[in-house]
């Protein structure tokens, strides 16, 4: 197959705080705030001061519609932060997110926590402010639905499960890579039949 | 780096800017163009003058749009080990000279959102190029000059006249230093610091920018030193089966160069990485000088153009 072994496909792991940075910025989307939540402890047993020059933008998981993670949620909302806010849907999030870093100064941490669509949409606003990966953290929750973007048409389609799907824009059907975009923050999407048209491999939920 | 690899060029212009500082033109023989190089670049000169071969580097300073020749500033060294001396006493207007391609070692990050370039003395020198590079862009940028004295500031007629308010200038001998927390504390996400200049300088502003969280790829530095002085030692080239003798007040690369025997390099400021030579064979200990090497790597291999050895035997790869 053409989609395994390939470089751009990003790697994760677990956050840690990072104590070398001197102001902290944290976005959680549904159980992604556990991870945050386990952040935060290790910054307090640490008795880093980082705590009151921490914000934390989330979307709690009932709203996200994962169940049972909403004792993270409040939990974080306890502790002696900076700012903590909580949204409804990603795009206010993200809103946000990006005014305060045209705010930001450096020596900014940038932590996410959630699905990887959410990580990506959050690293290419932090990539538009030059932000490395040095400064970047991200850690993989939830679902495994991907941003898939059609190299033929443009068109990027949200939450595709499966290994082909039908491109929103033209129709075509797209074999998902693991080739990917930060920029665009999106797997690429290559016409699955072009050398023969209609055969296609079987289709099946495989980021799930 | 072979000879075939160096360029011909020509002092055509010789101007004296300060006490210390002279601006080099260098011409290519036959005319033409050089070849093209970005903001930061430097050269190697070979000095083929004396008793010894020099090589020392020099940061471009004019623009990189402007080709029909290079230029170069150099620092007379009080304890010169011979390069700057010659520069400044031998060469004159019609000398040839071979220089080695430019390299970039000090490039300017193209995505920054804003750069704050901070320059010591003849440190300058990178900056007057990267300012070219700068003024096509759109990012916004400030210098911070520091020198001795209003007689030792050398370009800042030209300095002033292209970037105006952009150009902090700092006088020692009027007690004016560079509030690095002041200006390192609060500078917007996405900006990159450059500093060249004197060793302090550059620690400094190092350990201040990571101590306001700055990461490493946002602070840039370099630095052109005389490669550090120490006991004479010998060395056997393996390869090229060789006794060397490394006198006192020369460097391992240049005692190596002196028998004939060529040592890829591109900075020669235990910097780059080019000229990373494994130790075979080693009783004594090495005098690790650079800036290159992993502390695991240091066990295994050596910078020969700034690392020395105190030893009874030393065998290297080469």
């Amino acid at each position: 197959m053409l989609v395994t072994g390939i470089k751009s496909k990003p790697v994760y792991a677990p956050l840690r705080a990072d104590p070398r940075g001197r102001y902290h910025l944290m976005l959680g989307l549904g159980a992604g705030e556990v991870a945050l939540l386990r952040v935060l402890r290790e910054m307090q047993a640490a008795a880093l001061d980082g705590l009151a020059r921490t914000r934390v933008l989330l979307i709690p998981a009932p709203a996200a519609g994962d169940a049972g993670t909403a004792e993270a949620w409040r939990e974080i909302e306890g502790l002696p932060l900076q700012e903590v806010r909580a949204f409804s849907d990603v795009a206010a999030l993200l809103g946000e997110f990006k005014s305060l870093l045209e705010d930001s100064l450096m020596g900014t941490r940038l932590y996410v926590a959630g699905p990887e669509s959410f990580i990506g949409l959050a690293m290419k606003i932090a990539l538009e402010f030059n932000l490395n990966k040095d400064e970047i953290r991200a850690e993989e929750l939830g679902s495994l639905a991907r941003r898939v973007y059609c190299i033929h048409c443009r068109t990027t389609a949200e939450n595709v499960r499966t290994n082909i799907v039908r491109c929103p824009g033209c129709e075509r059907w797209l074999l998902v890579r693991d080739h990917y975009s930060r920029r665009l923050a999106a797997y690429m999407g290559v016409m699955a039949d072009a050398e023969a048209p209609g055969e296609l491999p079987a289709i099946k939920d495989v980021f799930v | 780096m072979s000879e075939e690899q160096t360029l011909a060029v020509e002092v055509s212009a010789i101007e004296r800017l300060t006490p210390l500082i002279k601006h080099f033109t260098l011409a290519p023989v036959g005319g033409g163009s050089m070849p093209a190089f970005s903001g930061g670049s430097h050269i190697v000169v070979v000095m083929r003058g004396g008793a010894r071969v020099h090589r020392n580097p020099y940061s471009l300073l004019s623009s990189p749009l402007e080709l029909d020749a290079y230029h170069i500033g150099v620092r007379r060294m009080e304890e010169s080990r011979g390069g700057s001396h010659f520069m400044h006493d031998q060469v004159t207007v019609g000398t040839r000279l071979e220089i080695a391609h430019p390299v970039n070692l000090f490039a300017l990050d193209k995505i920054a959102r804003k750069h704050v370039l901070i320059a010591g003395g003849i440190g300058i020198t990178p900056f007057l190029a990267q300012l070219e590079d700068l003024h096509q862009g759109r990012a916004p940028y400030e210098l911070h000059y520091c020198v001795r004295s209003p007689e030792h500031a050398a370009f800042l007629p030209r300095l002033r006249e292209r970037e105006g308010e952009r150009v902090h200038v700092y006088y020692d001998s009027e007690g004016q230093a560079i509030d690095f927390e002041r200006l390192l504390s609060g500078q917007p996400l996405g900006t990159h610091v450059y500093v060249c200049g004197p060793a302090g300088m550059i620690d400094r502003v190092t350990a201040m920018a990571q101590s306001w969280g700055w990461p490493d790829s946002h602070i840039h530095w370099e630095q052109f030193s005389a490669p550090p002085v120490g006991d004479a030692f010998d060395v056997y080239l393996a390869r090229s089966k060789m006794h060397v003798h490394v006198p006192p007040d020369q460097s391992l690369m240049e005692s190596i160069e002196a028998a004939g025997v060529e040592v890829p390099y591109l900075c020669r400021g235990g910097v780059c990485g080019f000229c990373q030579t494994r130790v075979l064979e080693l009783d004594g200990e090495i005098v690790h000088n650079d800036h290159y090497l992993s502390e695991a790597d240091r066990g295994k291999f050596m910078m020969p153009c700034v690392s020395r050895a105190r030893c009874k035997s030393l065998v290297l790869d080469l």
